[in-house]
């Protein structure tokens, strides 16, 4: 927890070397610790008997869960939603987006018994699917595009673990697949190069390479990646444990670094590729063959250069503390575990490419022979194969990896007793068993660790991301406190169906994400009306039980989504670097630093999923609306009304801009009549008609504005504004 | 319930934290008087409600004038005949070995040349570098015992606006409108300018963190539009606006029909409202056309080089008057103070830049009878060090340097704590920023141990694990 960590700077770093002391006595559990309802094994518990009027409402198992509960209180379900309003709240649920209008006239029309199903299968089959469940997941891991810190700087390959994501979501990936290959792709999956960019789920820490004290990054690295996996996989804030036995929960302090131990041996890498051998080879061989021609005149550039790399490099290294110049210049054959991890975080300070050993070492006459030099090399230019595309992920030093040691109150200065990998105690006090993976090179710590969270036994992956899953619908999970499910967390609502859910999930479905949805989506008690009673709202007015069905403003991502839809404007296009549209001046982002200069409509109309996410700046308008920041793991987002959100709304560019694309659709679509324009209006983005007092005041309200607005145009262009601004439109009913 | 308002890890909705969001954004602005009438009537824990003060405040607002870069302690208001006796030495080994950013400490001492006095009443030493300020000193309390843990200014500057050395913690700032609420209706709670450029960190500097969003500060730009989307777009006029707003209105009033519980759709309503008057609240608050010609040339706008932190200090005034409740100046933003090398002309520039507006303020506040309940903190990230950087420069020092406090419930003209001989490491009453931190939470009601957020299974407070040792010298507490 960042509370703590000052604490690593207080502490002098020449610590580092001092001796261990014995760690406190084991502690023993307390038995209302082991009755910690969330590492209870998950049962396949009996679907409750409901009465007639329960059954008759009830399409689904979820629903007899749901209406024992209600019972219980004497509470009433509510009646099924309108299907307008269903195919409105489910579409915008799963895709993002709001119906269209002829989808709406597709669902609306089909009589059918099955219609619902089959409009969640159409659903589910869209990539748009992808991309926004996709998006809750980066909030859950912190993605980000950049570094971090001060720096922030750009982490240029990270989008391919984004569009990863959004793929695995899309194909229904298993989720322990899913799961594994973020933890240990490489170890146990070895020759799938599909699988690889999951990886970057480890490099998603917050960084910057210019550090000095390496040993103390590397810890912070690890404690990052150790509280964020906790939060993510399992839902319990281990970052509790860092400095002590967790104050609530039954997490030891030594637990944190058994967990920690696990990932202790990972080192950056940011040269791994999912290109397939072929492709590789025919790279190298490309290279090869670039090298031999153009030899002459790289090898006078290789000796230009030479010295200067070596001026930098004694330079750079002379400016680590005297440990990690030690490491640095030791013989590799004489390097520690420990002493590889340094090495490798430092030595991109010391050894850097050419053109940044040119730009800060060579003289000016030094330098025009360089670029005489680059001259000489642009005729072999053609000759240089396609650059391979790069991931950026973690992997494996080698096989042994580095001991890891519990720290006295969190600070790296005071290593306590050395510990191996391990899973939570209180669940299973003996070490992990690791094999160390000779052919790979690898620790197989993380193969480990991925197996012991992806089994359909482990009480807390399997029941978290089933209630994560439930939150995204509801906007609340059976537990409200997704990232906690401790015992400082919200109880479970209604247990029995969290874990009657998560057993059909392992179990049947395969853990399979869109079988889970549809099992949801299709329940009487996601289809209920959201309409108010207050019969019900005085024996649970927080709805707490799901009454009725919980109406709730739509995140960021989906507010602009929707917007360039129903303006004709979203650029479907999938996956690749993150874009940059245009930022208005003024903000915190600038341009040049944070932001590239917009290119146009190709930066421009993206899906916002696919905005470049510099970790501590966010664009505008999805800033506004409550999009987290990726400094560590976010479960469930804010949601604030603010008046700098309607600001943006009633002056911002980009939303003037939408507006003025969707009057412009309108007008093309319904011509000249105020009428149709009003009803075209309406339906594109409200998925409904006007009702009749609506319509006598939209159409009063163009010709009224039509002279303050420089015209009919104007006119309408304010009036696609309100209806782009309005509750109805950023709302799900 | 529903999620309208997801402040926190306990999802509580109500009408007033609805209320709440829809008064703030742009900092918990928001209706005063019904967010007390209402955290009053709350019966639960619900960290959304605006809090009274924990005790009688001493201060009901602040003023913090941010020296970005670090200004040297020992050539401002820390005298140290010893370090100009001991000046082309190397440090004797007494004074430790210190691990600084610029690997500079086997350096040689450098001696200050600065000609001091003391000031006022309370004797208060400050060299001639800060002779507007000097007239001032009965009303200051110096600490010459600050300390931090940030090496590096990034780490500083941080630190000393959030508590962390590593950015993404609330801002103190943050911290305050979180635990106070709003004490204007049309203008945000917490607001930060600068002068020059971005400072080190950023928008963390005034970030709410793991706070929700509603509580952090804003940056007011440079310009007549200090509030970013306040300009109208193109092509709009004000009646346009209106006629726009009011359709809006129609439109959202007719999708409660049948809502009414769901007070998220009100507080739209309501922010659209605010945002309408802020259009014109933003800038009329940085309007200085109103303002005397005398008291523009007080804080120095009629002379390039006190010009731009002179009218910021003018326009901060004009928001506390406004019932902003945190206005933070960064005078050199983007590191200006930083001294590496030439000193002399460094500090030369920024000295000037500041001790004219600075001085404006005291003596304004105090004039209009606003300085008894209004805190001036005056300070950097860090001092400098006492060794020398490049010969003519100074390196950072955390371990010990200067900060001054006035109005606000401070007891003026007294001096607290001391560094070493050669002002390299606090020695008596050490005050870590924590400690500063609380001190300034204490002055405005606020007890830092109190004033807690759960996040993350946690309860955060603003001074994470210290802030133990206020220094209660400063009330005469």
């Amino acid at each position: 927890m960042s509370q703590f960590r000052t604490l690593w700077r207080s502490v002098p770093f020449l610590l580092l070397a001092s001796i261990p002391v014995a760690a406190e006595p084991a502690a023993s559990f307390k038995p209302i610790q082991r009755k910690w309802w969330a590492i209870q094994p998950v049962a396949a518990p009996a679907v409750p008997q409901i009465d007639a009027a329960g059954m008759a409402w009830a399409r689904n198992e979820i629903d007899r869960f749901v209406y024992a509960k209600l019972q219980g209180k004497s509470i009433r379900p509510s009646p099924m939603a309108e299907r307008a309003v269903f195919l409105r709240r489910v579409t915008l649920d799963l895709t993002g987006l709001p119906p269209t209008p002829s989808e709406a006239q597709q669902f609306l029309s089909d009589a059918q018994p099955g219609a619902e199903e089959r409009l969640v299968d159409r659903l589910l089959a869209s990539p748009r699917y992808g991309e926004r469940w996709g998006r809750h997941w980066l909030d859950v891991v912190r993605y980000s595009d950049s570094d971090g810190f001060k720096q922030d700087d750009t982490r240029p390959d990270m989008w391919r673990y984004r569009d990863w994501v959004i793929q695995s979501w899309n194909n229904d990936k298993p989720f322990d697949r899913f799961l594994r290959e973020q933890i240990a792709a490489d170890e146990l999956y070895p020759g799938d190069k599909s699988a690889l960019p999951g990886l970057g789920y480890l490099r998603l820490f917050e960084d910057e390479f210019n550090q000095a004290n390496i040993y103390l990054r590397r810890q912070e690295l690890l404690n990052d990646v150790t509280d964020n996996t906790a939060f993510a996989f399992l839902g319990v804030t281990l970052a509790c444990a860092r400095c002590h036995d967790h104050k609530f929960d039954p997490l030891l302090h030594k637990d944190y670094y058994r967990f920690q131990a696990f990932f202790a041996n990972m080192k950056i890498d940011d040269e791994a590729t999912p290109a397939t051998d072929e492709e590789v080879a025919a790279y190298q061989a490309g290279m090869k063959r670039y090298r031999e021609a153009a030899k002459p005149v790289l090898d006078k550039m290789d000796a230009l250069l030479a010295p200067a790399h070596a001026k930098f490099r004694k330079e750079y290294t002379e400016r680590f503390p005297p440990e990690v110049q030690e490491v640095i210049l030791k013989p590799a054959s004489a390097r520690t575990p420990m002493d590889w991890q340094i090495y490798h975080k430092a030595i991109t300070q010391v050894i850097v490419p050419d053109a940044d050993v040119a730009a800060k070492k060579l003289n000016a006459a030094e330098k025009a022979q360089y670029k005489a030099l680059q001259t000489e090399l642009e005729p072999f230019a053609h000759l240089l194969p396609k650059p391979l595309p790069r991931l950026q992920i973690m992997r494996d030093q080698d096989i042994t990896a580095p001991a890891t040691h519990v720290l006295r109150a969190g600070a790296i200065g005071a290593p306590m007793e050395e510990v191996e990998p391990g899973w939570l105690s209180i669940l299973d006090a003996a070490p992990a068993k690791v094999t160390p993976m000779r052919a790979l090179n690898s620790s197989g710590r993380r193969a480990a660790l991925a197996e012991i969270l992806a089994d359909p036994d482990n009480p807390l992956s399997t029941r978290v991301i089933v209630n994560r899953v439930w939150h995204y619908h509801f906007g609340r999970g059976i537990t409200g406190t997704p990232n906690d499910m401790g015992l400082m967390g919200e109880m479970p609502v209604n247990r029995e169906l969290l874990d009657w859910l998560t057993w059909q999930f392992t179990r049947a479905d395969g853990w399979s994400i869109k079988k889970l949805h549809k099992r949801i989506v299709l329940s009487a008690t996601y289809m209920q009306a959201s309409d108010f009673r207050q019969d019900a709202a005085e024996v649970d007015s927080e709805n707490k039980l799901l009454w009725r069905y919980p109406r709730r403003r739509l995140e960021a991502e989906a507010i602009r989504d929707s917007m360039l839809a129903v303006s004709g404007l979203l650029d479907r296009t999938m996956g690749g670097p993150g874009v940059f549209p245009a930022v208005p001046k003024g903000t915190e982002i600038q341009e040049g630093r944070h932001w590239k200069k917009a290119s146009g409509p190709a930066d421009e109309f993206r899906a916002s999923v696919y905005i470049f996410a510099r970790r501590l700046v966010r664009y505008p308008m999805l800033q506004s609306f409550d999009a987290p920041l990726a400094i560590d793991s976010c479960g469930r987002r804010q949601e604030t009304v603010t008046p700098d959100q309607a600001l943006e709304l009633m002056n911002g560019t980009a939303a003037a801009g939408f507006a003025k694309a969707l009057a412009a659709r309108v007008a093309n679509d319904a011509g000249q009549s105020a009428d149709a324009l009003v009803e075209r209006a309406f339906r594109l983005t409200l998925g409904r008609e006007p009702g009749t007092k609506e319509r006598e005041q939209s159409v009063a309200f163009l010709a009224k504005q039509a002279p303050l607005a420089g015209g009919q145009k104007g006119a309408l262009e304010d009036m696609c504004l309100s209806l782009l601004s309005s509750s109805e439109f950023l709302y799900v009913d | 319930m529903s999620t309208k308002v997801a402040m926190t890890d306990h999802l509580r909705m109500t009408r007033r934290a609805l209320l709440r969001g829809a008064g703030s954004g742009l900092g918990a602005m928001a209706m005063a008087a019904m967010l007390a009438e209402e955290a009053q009537a709350a019966k639960v824990h619900d960290p959304t409600v605006p809090r009274k003060p924990h005790h009688e405040p001493k201060a009901k607002r602040v003023i913090f004038l941010f020296m970005e870069g670090a200004p040297s302690h020992i050539d401002l208001f820390d005298p140290k005949p010893k370090l100009n006796e001991l000046h082309g030495q190397p440090m004797p080994a007494s004074f430790g070995r210190p691990i600084t950013a610029m690997g500079t400490a086997g350096n040689t001492l450098m001696g200050s040349p600065r000609k001091w006095k003391q000031h006022g009443k309370g004797g208060i030493w400050i060299s001639e570098l800060y002779p507007q300020i000097a007239k001032h000193a009965d009303k200051l309390a110096v600490v010459r015992s600050c300390i931090s843990n940030g090496l590096n200014h990034a780490g500083g500057v941080s630190q000393m606006n959030t508590g962390d050395i590593l950015s993404g913690r609330p801002s103190l700032g943050a911290w305050v409108t979180y635990g106070l609420g709003t004490a204007n209706k049309n203008l945000p709670t917490f607001v930060s300018m600068i002068d020059e450029r971005e400072p080190f960190g950023n928008a963390k500097n005034w970030g709410s963190g793991f706070l929700p969003a509603v509580y952090q500060g804003t940056l007011f730009r440079q310009g007549p539009n200090p509030i970013l989307n306040t300009k109208l777009g193109e092509g709009q006029t004000d009646e346009r606006q209106r006629g726009r707003l009011a359709y809006l209105d129609s439109l959202n009033r007719g999708y409660m029909v049948g809502r009414e519980d769901d007070s998220g759709l009100e507080a739209r309503i309501r922010s659209f409202e605010l945002a309408y008057a802020l259009q014109s609240s933003g800038p009329e608050a940085v309007d200085l056309s109103k303002e005397t010609e005398e008291t523009k040339d007080l804080y120095g706008l009629n002379k390039p080089e006190t010009a731009v932190f002179g009218r910021n200090c003018l326009m901060g005034r004009r928001l506390l008057e406004r019932g902003v409740r945190f206005v933070e100046l960064y005078c050199g933003s983007g590191s200006g103070w930083d001294a590496h090398s030439n000193l002399e002309g460094n500090h030369g520039k920024w000295c000037k830049a500041s001790d004219q507006p600075v001085a404006a303020l005291l003596e304004d506040l105090e004039r209009r009878g606003m300085l008894a309940d209004t805190l001036v903190i005056w300070g950097g990230e860090f001092g400098r060090t006492p060794f020398n950087e490049k010969g003519d420069g100074r390196d950072h020092n955390p371990w010990g340097f200067t900060m001054f406090f006035a109005g606000g419930g401070v007891k003026g003209g007294q001096t607290i704590g001391s560094t070493d001989e050669i002002g390299l490491k606090a020695v008596e009453r050490p005050a870590h920023v924590h400690d500063l931190h609380s001190s300034i939470l204490w002055l405005l009601g606020l007890n830092h141990l109190q004033l807690t957020y759960l996040h993350n299974g946690r309860a955060e407070r603003p001074t994470m694990l210290g802030g133990e040792s206020m220094l209660k010298e400063l009330w005469g507490g």
